[in-house]
């Protein structure tokens, strides 16, 4: 009976070991937007990276700290990746800062960084759009106060701190601390996902 | 007397009561923002007070703290930041930083900028920052 016992135990930690390291989180594949990217082409999110494993995350351009480790993050990722020629992975950074981010100042933001934009997109579109991706992963983001410099009206945000991996078929199925990525434990992920 | 003379330089430079190493900046376009971190070290006996930093690349600069409350990334304004005595205080990312709102020019990686840190008891600090990759 003690033996029995135990050996329910054993299972349970075993089958939520396994349910743990991929549990389906959300499908956000169920509704797609048209965004911009860096180019001012039109990208259909989620639905253009369909079959493909997509890195994603939420910045803003104008965040001085916090966003350039996550992008960073991601382009150290990108690199090994490449390195180890895993070519089915995309990376998409969208603007939770439509406003100000347009196409040519996230193309600005990518160049003035060295960034690879084979795979890589950073992606903006109308506000409407763009807040209702944020709410179908579950982001969290609030303006702060408007300061005035001169003439020009200075703001940042108190945003999460999220990387996200999404399979082949939209779903949001891990995501890691963004400035603090355990790049290791994305890139096992992601080989998990590509068998 | 060159030898003698490079090292009466070498000393003061020991001697200097405030030193910065490891100055580095973010790139960033025209007009936006980026954040300045470096090591700062009080060698004398007192509490030193680093209460502004100034540099004519930016419209505005700011001491700040990035801090996580709640699962948020957030940003507060410090009004100044005191290094114990012989120890160091670190500006780094995802913590402590120089804030530079509304840039004058684009910082590429690898150029250097001139700042000035402003101390309560010593001298005004000259520190050149390079530009990093990210
Ligand atoms: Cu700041």
């Amino acid at each position: 009976m003690k033996y029995l016992f135990r050996f329910i135990i054993f299972i349970t930690i075993l089958f939520y070991g396994c349910s743990r390291r991929f549990p389906e989180k959300i499908n956000i594949a169920r509704n797609s937007f048209v965004l911009l990217n860096q180019d001012s082409s039109n990208v259909n999110f989620p639905f253009d990276y369909k079959g493909k494993i997509l890195v994603a995350t939420f910045i803003y351009t104008n965040c001085p700290d916090i966003c350039p480790m996550t992008t960073y993050n991601m382009q150290q990722v990108q690199k090994k990746l490449e390195q180890k020629n895993i070519n089915n992975v995309q990376f998409a950074a969208i603007s939770f800062d439509p406003i100000r981010d347009t196409p040519s100042i996230l193309k600005d933001y990518a160049s003035i960084r060295g960034m690879n934009l084979n795979n890589f997109s950073f992606l903006t579109g109308n506000k409407k759009s763009i807040y209702s991706l944020i709410k179908n992963f579950n982001f969290l983001v609030l303006p702060g106060d408007t300061t005035q410099v001169g003439t020009n009206p200075v703001y940042f945000f108190t945003h999460a701190d999220k990387i996200y991996l999404i399979d082949q078929q939209g779903r949001i199925r891990n995501e890691y601390r963004g400035s603090k990525l355990d790049k290791n434990k994305l890139l096992s992920d992601i080989k998990y996902l590509e068998d | 007397m060159i030898l003698l003379f490079s090292m009466l330089t070498l000393f003061s430079i020991h001697s200097q009561k405030v030193t910065v190493r490891h100055a580095w900046l973010r790139p960033a376009n025209k007009g936006m923002n980026s954040a300045l971190y470096f090591e700062v070290r009080n060698n004398s006996e007192k509490p030193e007070t680093l209460f502004n930093v100034t540099s004519n690349i930016a419209g505005m600069i700011q001491l700040h703290e990035s801090y996580m409350e709640k699962g948020m990334m957030k940003m507060r304004m410090v009004p100044f930041i005191v290094i114990k005595p012989h120890s160091t205080f670190v500006f780094k990312e995802g913590s402590y930083h120089i804030m530079l709102i509304l840039l004058k020019k684009d910082l590429k990686p690898g150029s250097k900028e001139i700042f000035f840190l402003h101390f309560k008891n010593e001298n005004n600090l000259k520190v050149i920052a390079i530009v990093g990759k990210n």
